[in-house]
């Protein structure tokens, strides 16, 4: 199964060669490379080259599916579908809806096999001429659908667009007010008579006021300017029937930092030497030193006498105590017995 | 670690009262279930007591040490621990006429291989057994879900070992004042051995024990480590020095009351034990052979090699020679 057919039924050994080549597929569900449409068409002959029927250049698609069949079950299914676009509020039972799409089903299966092409063209026809307009309704309907969609989607991205452009114009503020105030200390220095330290000082001063205020005012200015919905009377805004069905997004809280904090384990006895200092301590001379093997894979002395240490040394403070079940729950049936007895 | 383990939270006891009322209760639920219609005396006369169950489980715990020390491949002391740990904790909770001791020492022998990493193959394992291995296979099998139900799924168990192996370093290390502590090792594990007969290990923590090992083997041999204890080990907690001086006495005390106990008084109460035994789970019993027939019949396959085939001749020939796994 690698690649889509492999083989081009006209030109067959091109597939081979070009893994990259992509099969076109035409009305009549057969499929054909590029190069052999081309070929096709260059010739101005229009004929599918397995079943013989008529086509046209823009009769031809790029392959989605592996097989063609499939393809062209969809190309009709989308033509059918655009003419039979009734929907579940249209009909009254769910029965008459079920066998609607039944209907519809079996038309298109027709067309795609090629079973009594000519009945159902002529049914397909009929039912243009009864249904007009409700198809026409329908049509509309559900095109407003995707306007709607398309106004939400619009309305996301200039969202975004003023959040980006309001950054932006936030820094140049900024810049402008930073390279002001140096200029306005410049210039005091140069023209005012007053003590240098202490324009300085002030300088200082206001520039931190200001570094204050900054925050605040940007809140107040507001995010970026939100595409009302409503008039001030409450009238809807377009013609949205149902409210956008969007929730506020929760606002992000700052959680606290995480902190590393190194675990700390109760030996119940006394803490035995950190495996760090065990070599000093010279604790190694006092245990079997690591063959070459061990050592390659990993193991050092210091790990097991470690370990033994921390073994020995955990549990020496040990007071006996009563963890059982059982022992709980006997003491509980003696005082039974007692009583019984 | 044993401080933060489950042998430290759900399997100690408080002394060895407290061990004996756990057996006490564990005996009378099994009497009261079975004896229901009898009065005390014929109880008495029918049931083992607590006493008696007692001297039973010394025994098969001497049974478990023969059985290991002739195994091949030769087990480890620790593999030993473990096994007699469980033995010990299953008939805290249980009777010892609920269930036959012979099975369940044989599966906690497999099992304490199988936890503390001693590779052992089924095959291998009942090569060293006499009798029929196929059925021990079975026997095993069945009784290791049991097992572990009844050890409520806690398998990991801290042996002295490894602590004795830690303070002989730190000895080494720290005391140079007592020279070759590895003379005392015979005395320390004569003394680990015979601590596993008592209930010391349900009541104290294995570095406590490990640490009254060398204490005894220390003052057998006429030595004196007291100065590594209270100056280098406890030297900055005196308090708890008394109470570790009071728990590696009572421990000392255990271990030299420990007694072997009578061929004789054991013959009789194996022979008690037949009569009064669940016969639901002893294999020898017609209850039980019934019992498996039909699981066998309600079962549709047996293809992993765990049961054998269903074939009732087979069975049958199984279970008739069953009674050679007593020669354990």
């Amino acid at each position: 199964m690698d690649g889509n057919d492999q083989t081009c039924p006209k030109c067959k050994t091109t597939k081979y060669r070009n893994p990259a080549m992509i099969l076109m597929v035409n009305a009549c569900g057969h499929a054909l490379c590029e190069s052999c449409v081309e070929l096709l068409f260059a010739k101005g002959s229009g004929a599918c080259p397995e079943c013989k029927c008529p086509l046209r250049r823009n009769n031809f698609r790029i392959q989605l599916f592996e097989d063609p069949a499939v393809d062209k079950e969809v190309d009709i299914r989308k033509r059918i579908l655009k003419e039979f676009n009734k929907r579940q509020e249209d009909f009254s039972t769910l029965r008459e809806y079920n066998d609607y799409l039944e209907e519809v089903e079996n038309i298109i299966f027709n067309l795609v096999f090629d079973v009594d092409s000519t009945n159902t063209n002529k049914m397909i026809d009929n039912y243009k001429k009864e249904n007009k307009d409700i198809t026409m309704k329908n049509r509309n309907r559900q095109s407003q659908e995707e306007i709607e969609l398309e106004e939400l989607l619009e309305a996301e991205k200039a969202q975004q667009s003023e959040k980006a452009n309001s950054y932006v114009n936030a820094e140049l503020e900024e810049k402008k007010q930073k390279h002001k105030a140096r200029e306005k200390l410049i210039d005091e220095l140069m023209f005012s008579d007053a003590d240098a330290k202490s324009i300085v000082a002030s300088h200082v001063q206001a520039t931190a006021a200001l570094a204050k205020e900054q925050p605040k005012a940007a809140a107040q200015a507001g995010g970026p300017v939100v595409k009302s919905s409503k008039f001030s009377s409450g009238i809807q805004i377009g013609l949205r029937q149902n409210t956008s069905s969007f929730l506020p997004i929760p606002k992000q809280q700052d959680l606290p930092l995480f902190h590393y904090s190194a675990p700390v384990f109760d030996y119940n006895g006394p803490s035995p030497p950190a495996i760090e200092v065990l070599g000093k301590l010279k604790y190694f001379a006092n245990i079997r030193a690591a063959n070459a093997t061990e050592r390659a894979g990993g193991y050092t002395e210091a790990l097991s006498c470690c370990r033994a240490l921390q073994e020995a040394m955990g549990g020496l403070f040990y007071i006996p105590q009563s963890g059982h079940k059982t022992a709980v729950a006997a003491s509980a049936e003696e005082t039974d017995d007692m009583e019984t007895a | 670690m044993f401080a933060t383990s489950t042998q430290r939270s759900f399997w100690m006891f408080k002394d060895e009262n407290d061990v004996s009322n756990a057996r006490l209760s564990a005996n009378i639920k099994y009497i009261s279930s079975r004896g229901r219609n009898m009065t005390a005396e014929e109880r008495e006369l029918q049931f083992l007591n607590v006493t008696e169950e007692k001297i039973l489980i010394m025994s098969y715990e001497y049974q478990l040490r023969d059985f290991c020390r002739k195994f091949l491949p030769p087990m480890p002391r620790y593999v030993i621990g473990t096994a007699l740990h469980y033995l010990k904790r299953f008939y805290v909770n249980n009777s010892v006429m609920d269930y036959p001791p012979k099975e369940i020492l044989v599966t906690c022998v497999y099992l304490a291989c199988k936890v503390e990493e001693f590779n052992v193959s089924m095959d291998q394992f009942v090569g060293n057994l006499k009798g029929d291995r196929e059925k021990a296979a079975s026997i095993i099998l069945n009784n290791e879900l049991l097992l572990m139900q009844q050890l409520d799924y806690q398998l990991t168990v801290h042996n002295p070992f490894r602590p004795l192996e830690g303070l002989m370093i730190d000895m080494k290390t720290r005391f140079p004042t007592f020279s070759d502590p590895e003379r005392l090792r015979s005395g320390i594990d004569e003394f680990l051995e015979q601590v596993f007969y008592t209930d010391a290990i349900l009541i104290y923590s294995p570095s406590q024990i490990s640490l009254a090992a060398i204490i005894h083997s220390a003052s057998t041999s006429k030595e004196n480590v007291d100065e590594y204890i209270t100056k280098i080990l406890f030297s900055e907690d005196q308090k708890r020095l008394l109470n570790l001086i009071e728990a590696v006495k009572k421990i000392r005390v255990m271990v030299r009351n420990v007694q072997t106990p009578h061929r004789d008084v054991i013959k009789a109460l194996e022979k008690k034990l037949q009569l009064c035994c669940n016969t639901d789970n002893n294999s020898e019993s017609p209850a039980f052979k019934k019992r498996m027939k039909q699981s066998f019949d309600d079962e549709e396959s047996f293809e992993d090699g765990q049961y054998p085939s269903a074939d009732s001749d087979q069975v049958r020939s199984m279970l008739m020679g069953m009674s050679e796994m007593g020669k354990i």
